[in-house]
């Protein structure tokens, strides 16, 4: 049973949105294992239906075909034993930082443990000294890491990351991409990072799944057998960023050629 | 004294003297008018003169037993048609149901002045405290209402849906996600409702009242006394500044976590 903490099946999810000119087809036929512990990024165009399908993950909407297990169990709503980050912090700007991450917690967490979780916490994103401090007084990257020790203090199995750095400059993101590689290792929870950056998704990911467009599919799957740290400029890093910029390269190509 | 340049000084001057300039030109212009014989004293009596009474009436405690008359009224009113309209605003916030169920009623009754109720509620109520307070609260009920309606429909629906993912339950999403966002638009109802219920006192007062601010001044008409109705006019003034005052430092102390966008607004 241990063995299966944090692995996550996507089975024949389709995903269609009612609008008022018909449904709209957003996600069609996706199939996806993610095993216990692993790092998987997902790369895709904008629109191509990338944060639905970790809302359905997160529970947060309902597949139209198909189901996703949890330790085989369905999903059928949001659930602590899964972790979101978006794309904006989404901290509440009348909880201080402390209170914001304590919000993650289980409601039944006794309040000395409670303390003490949300201090590791802290520590843990860098914001040791920042607990008291509202968010409009935290730059965008110590908001970011304060919404990610929101998700991650209620141990969730699975952490689903939607373009967390996305907002932030170009150092920032590097230094909060070795920063979650960190957590992740100590953590060892699986992690499901949506980003449109290719060379954060082979930076971070174990495998790299390549969605397209309209609806949104799985075009492939890239494992990256690189060790850790990786380095970006290294021969076969570059090889494999490669292969995945053609796989948007040959699609986009092929759409035009019809 | 080595300072950094007078940027410093401008914000004092900003803050404290600029305010002060237009006030002091017409006080300058009235009083320099009332000397010269161009303002009859029987009509307007001059500054100065005004500030004699002023003085005489703070000395004795005719003044403040009559302000604390109508303070009293005010807060009673306004505590009143605050709270419903906190209570009945939120729930019409959190219920679009009971929002669709009133909005012809509120929207029929919203443009009706405060004043129009005045010979209704004497017919209803008599003419003692009861009818003065109702009319207050009347007033402040209003803007009230509609605040912490826009302050709970407001509520942003991302963070809404962390409150769902991090598993909170309907209740306490409310007490810590909803009520805190809708807290600004509600301290501005607030605000502008102590205000309203300030400046009906005198129109609540109309009700066969024998003392208060409002009284004091038809009183002073009546046995033409042009400096006491001014002293009155400017005591409502001066205490409404000092509640208006007292309510910002609050929401201060309050909403610490909302000056920053208040700071980069000003
Ligand atoms: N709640 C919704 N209702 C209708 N259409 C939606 C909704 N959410 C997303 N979509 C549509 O689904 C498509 C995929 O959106 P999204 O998953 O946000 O893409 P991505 O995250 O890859 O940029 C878009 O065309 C978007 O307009
Ligand atoms: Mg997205």
């Amino acid at each position: 049973m241990k063995a299966s903490r944090g692995s996550l099946k996507v089975k024949g999810v389709a995903k269609s949105f009612a609008l008022p000119q018909g449904d709209l087809r957003v996600l069609e036929r996706i199939d996806l294992e993610v095993g216990p512990g692993e790092f998987v990024a997902l790369v895709g165009k904008s629109g191509c239906g990338k944060s639905t399908l970790l809302r359905l993950i997160g529970g947060l909407e309902a597949a139209t075909e198909g189901e996703i297990l949890l330790r085989e169990k369905r999903i059928t709503g949001p659930g602590l034993e899964r972790g979101m980050v978006f794309q904006e912090p989404r901290l509440f700007p009348w909880m201080t930082t402390r209170e914001n991450i304590a919000f993650g917690l289980r409601d039944s967490t006794e309040k000395r443990e409670a303390g003490e979780t949300v201090e590791k916490y802290l520590a843990l994103v860098g914001l040791a000294g920042f607990g008291d401090a509202y968010p409009h007084q935290l730059s965008g990257g110590m908001q970011q890491r304060a919404a990610l020790a929101r998700a991650l203090v209620s141990r969730p199995e699975v952490l689903l990351l939607d373009e967390p750095f996305g907002a932030l400059d170009a150092l920032t993101r590097i230094q909060m991409q070795l920063e979650i590689q960190r957590i992740w290792r100590e953590s060892r929870g699986t992690v499901l990072l949506v980003t449109h950056d290719i060379d954060e998704a082979v930076f971070l990911g174990d495998r790299v799944a390549v969605m397209s467009e309209g609806p949104g599919t799985l075009r492939k799957i890239i494992p990256v057998p690189l060790s850790r740290p990786r380095d970006r400029s290294s021969a076969s890093f570059v090889k494999i960023r490669k292969k995945i910029y053609n796989e948007f390269f040959n699609s986009s190509r092929k759409i035009k050629g019809v | 004294m080595p300072s950094p340049g007078n940027n410093r000084r401008f914000p004092f001057f900003n803050r404290l003297v600029l305010p002060l300039i237009v006030p002091a030109l017409i006080l300058l212009v009235w009083q320099v008018l009332s000397d010269r014989g161009f303002l009859r004293p029987s009509i307007l009596p001059s500054p100065l003169a005004v500030t004699r009474t002023f003085q005489g009436m703070a000395a004795s405690g005719d003044l403040f037993s009559q302000l604390k008359v109508s303070l009293i009224r005010v807060f009673e009113g306004f505590g009143i048609g605050a709270a419903l309209g906190t209570l009945l605003g939120l729930a019409m916030g959190l219920s679009p149901r009971l929002d669709r169920a009133l909005t012809l009623m509120t929207g029929l009754l919203r443009p009706i002045p405060t004043i129009a109720w005045i010979p209704v509620l004497i017919l209803w109520m008599g003419i003692d405290e009861g009818s003065k307070v109702t009319v207050i609260a009347v007033g402040a009920f209003w803007p009230v209402l509609l605040s912490a309606l826009q302050g709970v429909r407001g509520t942003d629906p991302k963070y809404l849906e962390v409150a769902r993912i991090l598993e909170k339950g309907r209740w306490e999403a409310l007490i810590r996600v909803v009520l805190p966002s809708a807290l600004p638009s509600l301290f501005t109802g607030l605000r502008v409702g102590l205000g309203i219920a300030w400046a009906s006192v005198v129109g609540a007062e109309l009700i066969a009242a024998s003392s208060g601010i409002g009284y004091m001044i038809m009183y002073a008409r009546e046995v033409s006394q042009p400096d006491v109705m001014l002293v009155g006019i400017v005591s409502i003034g001066l205490t409404g500044l000092l509640m208006d005052f007292l309510v910002v430092q609050l929401e201060r102390r309050l909403l610490k976590w909302n000056q920053a966008g208040k700071e980069s607004q000003a």
